[in-house]
């Protein structure tokens, strides 16, 4: 087993990190910035170094720092968590040259995953369903007709090397579509340094599902049940849930099979997750993400797997420890919550403050990640995830009762949290039917007559 | 080699082409060090002899790595403390054998070297930010510094 691991990153996901370290005996190393230092991370692991100012690209994102950190401490191998460095595939490599274990895959297999059209030949070539469109990235609009005109519109022009809704333009008809892709590759080019494109079929109406794969060394892959990730804001998820309420038992087998191959063809080495659109029981290939996400704890939940600790096992070189049942279809249910620092009812804009008051919520069948204290300053620095409330139970619709008590006992005072806005998406009688779409959030306006938070259909609020 | 402007710390960006093609030059030339002056900037770029090479991290003695939590403050009463602006190993002489860039007692300028710190095998000249004498060394030669961790107490020049 690595000796120790310098966790590259800060909030609830370092923890996370640390904990599973701490539980297999090995040593962990915290990196901090300076506005960072009163941060739970930095408390709970056995060493801590400062690395660098506030800002992320002065710290949490500067590589000769955390190398050095790392060469400092003598840490064996760098866990990179979610964001910051985590689909970095420079980062892994300078990683893989001074011989220090990057807890993740090859900067290979990162970098060839992050190139979007790279990724869709790849998951092509390994029989994974891909969105209608073009192969690898269109070189002008003319050839973009001409997949138009094959595959129908409406077609979406996406950059290749992209993320977060830059680059991309969805086109009705073919009169629009040589501006959009002008427009597409000039932001692309602006965002992204490379201007480069492709061009695939709109899906309207389609779900976010996901599916969690482990791979280790030796060949091993397990894919695991999915997860719903429909609940989203501006793309950014918010509530996640596993099984994907409804799914047919046929599209829940494909995805994972899907996944399981691309896996297998890729070489991957540990956590990864394989994302799809699913829409009128077809699914289609969206992206790979080389690296643990935000909403594990919900696979965690219904297999009993700890994705942690294998991820870590796998960096050791030994097999992972995943028992029979796991990739069968989860008995129970499980929800997460993200807890944004944001206030739902002023346009979500971001809080940063002392925390003055901070009671999680206890009893059975729930789970709070978490770095607040009461008395923990959040920075403004950051991401705005301060917890993730995770509830479990044995059917959806006794966890979302669940998950309505728990977030109602969930006590943060001091700064405006997204916790009102999750007791309404419980509410909402589309939501408890289950099998909404991404446009669930977008379809409906808050209100917050009688103080409490309330989602409606768009168009109908008065205020 | 070391790429560190020294003279006043500049206020706009650092002219990092500038560094990289006296770097470029240096390596060609095969000559020790090059040293620019343009206005109040100047940079020195200077090749590093074989050593100090790196240190596995196992022979530099265990870095400790207390946190830069002060019981005094070394700024109180007055002093000025040289923070480290970067996580490596520090290193008070150019190169092993060599003396020291400063003693306690030496009065220094703005803008002269003070120490290494090496980072990913680049040697790092920290200069002063303030004139003025050497009051303390607050880091142990050879030993691991942190972010913002302070290196030296100097008493500011009046």
């Amino acid at each position: 087993m690595i000796g120790k691991v310098l966790v590259a990153n800060r909030g609830e996901v370092a923890l996370r990190v640390i904990r599973a370290c701490r539980e297999l005996g090995v040593r962990s190393v915290a990196v901090y910035s300076t506005a960072d230092a009163d941060s739970l991370h930095r408390m709970l692991a056995d060493e801590a170094i400062c690395i660098g100012p506030p800002p992320a690209s002065g710290s949490y994102l500067n590589i000769p720092s955390i190398i050095s950190a790392a060469e400092l401490t003598g840490a064996d191998a760098i866990h990179p968590g979610y964001g910051f460095l985590a689909e970095n595939a420079r980062f892994a490599e300078i990683c893989e040259r001074v011989g220090v274990k990057f807890v993740g895959p090859s900067s290979h297999v990162i970098s060839m995953m992050g190139d979007k059209s790279a990724a869709r030949r790849a998951a092509r070539e390994a029989g994974v369903p891909v969105t209608p469109g073009s192969d690898g990235t269109c070189a002008n609009a003319a050839e973009a007709k001409r997949v138009g005109a094959e595959v129908g519109y409406p077609l979406v022009v996406k950059a290749s090397a992209g993320g977060g809704g830059k680059g991309m333009r969805v086109v009705e008809n073919e009169s629009r579509l040589d501006a959009a892709f002008t427009e597409a590759s000039r932001e692309a080019g602006a965002s992204f340094g490379d201007g480069s494109v492709y061009v695939e079929r709109y899906l309207e109406d389609l779900r976010h599902i996901e599916v969690q794969v482990l791979s280790d060394a030796g060949g091993k892959t397990a894919a695991f049940p999915e997860r719903d990730c429909s609940i989203q804001r501006r793309y950014q998820k918010l509530l996640e849930e596993s099984p994907a309420p409804g799914l047919p038992e046929e599209a829940r087998k494909g995805m994972m099979d899907a996944a399981a191959s691309l896996v297998d063809a890729l070489g991957y080495e540990g956590a990864g997750t394989v994302e799809f659109v699913y829409s009128d029981g077809k699914f289609y290939f969206i992206e790979m993400n080389t690296r643990l996400q935000v909403e594990h704890p919900v696979t965690e939940m219904v297999t009993g797997v700890d994705l942690v600790a294998e991820q870590l096992r796998i960096a050791s070189g030994e097999r992972m420890e995943v028992p029979p049942g796991a990739s069968s279809v989860p008995e129970g249910h499980a929800i997460e919550f993200r807890i944004n620092a944001e206030d739902p009812r002023r346009n979500f804009l971001p809080q940063a403050g002392p925390v003055e008051f901070y009671n999680p919520p206890g009893g059975p069948g729930v789970r709070v990640d978490s770095h607040l204290y009461a008395g923990y300053k959040v920075p403004p620095h950051y991401d705005s995830l301060l917890a993730k409330l995770i509830v479990f139970a044995t059917n959806r619709e006794t966890a979302i009762r669940r998950g309505l008590r728990a977030l109602d006992e969930f006590a943060i005072a001091g700064i405006e949290t997204t916790l009102p806005l999750h007791l309404a998406i419980l509410e909402d009688e589309d939501f408890r039917q289950g099998g909404v779409s991404t446009s669930f959030l977008s379809e409906r306006e808050l209100t917050s007559a009688e103080g409490l938070l309330r989602l409606v259909p768009a168009g109908e609020s008065s205020g | 080699m070391s790429g560190e402007p020294s003279g006043k710390r500049p206020q706009g960006s650092l002219p990092l082409e500038a560094v990289s093609r006296l770097v470029a030059l240096l390596r060609e030339s095969g000559v020790g060090e090059i040293q620019v002056r343009q206005g109040e900037l100047e940079i020195s770029v200077k090749a590093m002899p074989e050593a100090p090479g790196p240190r596995p991290a196992s022979e530099a003695e265990a870095p400790s790595m207390e946190p830069p939590v002060e019981a005094v403050s070394p700024e109180a009463d007055g002093f000025h403390a040289v923070r480290s602006p970067l996580v490596g190993t520090f290193y008070r002489a150019p190169a092993p054998g060599e003396e020291p860039y400063v003693e306690v007692g030496d009065t220094v300028k703005a803008g002269q070297p003070l120490c290494i710190v090496e980072a990913m095998k680049l040697m790092n000249e920290i200069p002063a930010d303030v004139s003025g004498e050497v009051v303390e060394v607050l880091a142990d030669n050879a030993g691991g510094v942190e972010y913002d961790q302070p290196l030296f107490r100097l008493r500011p020049e009046e």
